[in-house]
């Protein structure tokens, strides 16, 4: 595997539209700020969102937008596809860096969109990426729930090794976290990743903390930190930076530098214990999100 | 695993026993506190302050113990949500028998922002 036997390979993995880049973005931020961790992130979402905060830009190249410009991958320089953080994330500024790159996918209904994650981390492995003097951690920030073997390479091929599932205490968001454990599990033997935590991007629904520790503690893993919404963060998004940079002393700033702060120090990285569908519905029903369900009623209209 | 902010070893497992997180605040300074108030909500009609003063609680100690940790000028301070609804979760099981720390517990339990001052 390349890089130094310290670097550590995390991935943010959730459901579409969890707040997964954001979330990652901003602890991202607070590691290389508060705790001077040098950083490289492996954006793998085909929307190609996962930098733009630490970049202060809409989106940057892909690396296969760039091997398509190019004619082939050869011919991409890595000074293209890898950008230097703004800000307090560039390499001059003191303090932790980050520097960026985007794997980038297909044109919608196209082709595989994981072939680009596979393609842009051989690339960035081949180009000497994760040899870069001072590299503490690579954060590959990934969507979906790892029914697609392309999105599922980095657990694969054993490339990130400790896994952050971002989710909330909404139905579909915890379905996905526990079909990511079974991901993990598949591959746990294999490639050595583990599950190192959930992180809840709260809803601020009813018992959101209560059912995110439930879930966490039945997939034999800690619930990390648990997020609070709070506006600033949009604030900070409409000028494309995150909280830390945009203001670090605000009370949202010190959750994302609480979250930082564990994930550096977190040793828990365990084997998950995947739950049945069936046990998930029984987990909302106990905490009152879903109602219970009559039986005899089901498939009948609510004005019969 | 972390519990209101200590770090307690993965061979410990996911669920950490009270008694172990206690021990880590059992020598903070309480008697220099007689108060803890502590300001719910953050739109200003619907603000509420909270005064709590059983110091012969969990809860108590480990409050204190948030408040004063790195924060030497004594100011007022955020509380981060899961640390607050981690003490929260403890307190209802080994402060069980009061009524007046069960009804904070279930103050903190909400989704209000929490504010923390001593006196």
């Amino acid at each position: 595997m390349a890089g130094a036997a310290s670097l550590r390979q995390i991935a943010f993995y959730g459901k579409g539209g969890i707040g997964k880049s954001t979330t990652s973005q901003n602890t991202l931020a607070a590691m290389s700020h508060y705790f001077d961790k040098n950083i490289m992130i492996v954006g793998c979402d085909p929307k190609a969102d996962s930098t733009r905060l630490i970049l202060h830009e809409k989106a940057q190249d892909t690396i296969l937008s760039l091997a398509a410009e190019m004619g082939t991958i050869e011919d991409v320089e890595m000074e293209q596809a890898r950008l230097w953080g703004k800000g307090l994330f560039d390499k001059e500024t003191p303090g932790g860096w980050i520097n960026c790159t985007e794997s980038g996918g297909p044109e919608p209904g196209v082709g595989c969109a994981g072939r680009g994650v596979i393609t842009a981390i051989n690339f960035l492995e081949e180009e000497g990426a994760y040899d870069e003097e001072g590299l503490d951690f690579v954060s590959y920030d990934v969507l979906g729930d790892v029914v697609c073997g392309g999105f599922a390479m980095p657990i694969r091929e054993g490339k990130a090794q400790e896994i952050y599932i971002v989710m909330s205490g909404e139905m579909m968001a915890m379905y996905a976290a526990n079909n990511i454990s079974k991901g993990i599990l598949k591959y746990a033997n294999t490639g050595g990743v583990r599950l190192a935590g959930l992180v809840c991007n709260a809803r601020m629904t009813d018992k959101e903390y209560d059912l995110a520790l439930e879930l966490a503690q039945r997939l034999g893993t800690q619930l990390i930190h648990f997020v609070p919404r709070n506006n600033i963060v949009q604030h900070a998004e409409l000028r494309r930076m995150t909280v830390v940079e945009y203001s670090p002393y605000s009370d949202q700033a010190r959750e994302y530098k609480e979250l930082a702060r564990k994930i550096v120090y977190n040793d828990m990285k365990i084997i998950p214990t995947p739950i049945t569908m069936d046990e998930l519905e029984e987990l909302l029903l106990a905490f009152g999100l879903e109602d219970e369900v009559d039986e005899s009623q089901v498939g009948k209209a609510a004005e019969a | 695993m972390f519990v209101l902010g200590f770090h307690f070893p993965a061979s410990m497992g996911n669920q950490v026993p009270d008694e172990l997180v206690a021990e880590k605040i059992a020598d903070v300074d309480i008697s220099d506190v007689k108060e803890i108030k502590l300001l719910m909500g953050t739109k200003e009609r619907d603000k509420e302050w909270l005064s709590y003063t059983n110091k012969d609680t969990f809860l108590f100690r480990a409050m204190v113990h948030y408040f004063k940790e790195e924060n030497p000028e004594k100011l007022q301070k955020y509380m981060i949500y899961m640390n607050r609804y981690q003490m929260s979760a403890i307190s209802k099981r080994v402060d069980a028998a009061d009524d007046e720390t069960m009804k904070l517990c279930h103050h903190l339990d909400n989704m209000e922002q929490f504010r923390i001052e001593v006196a």
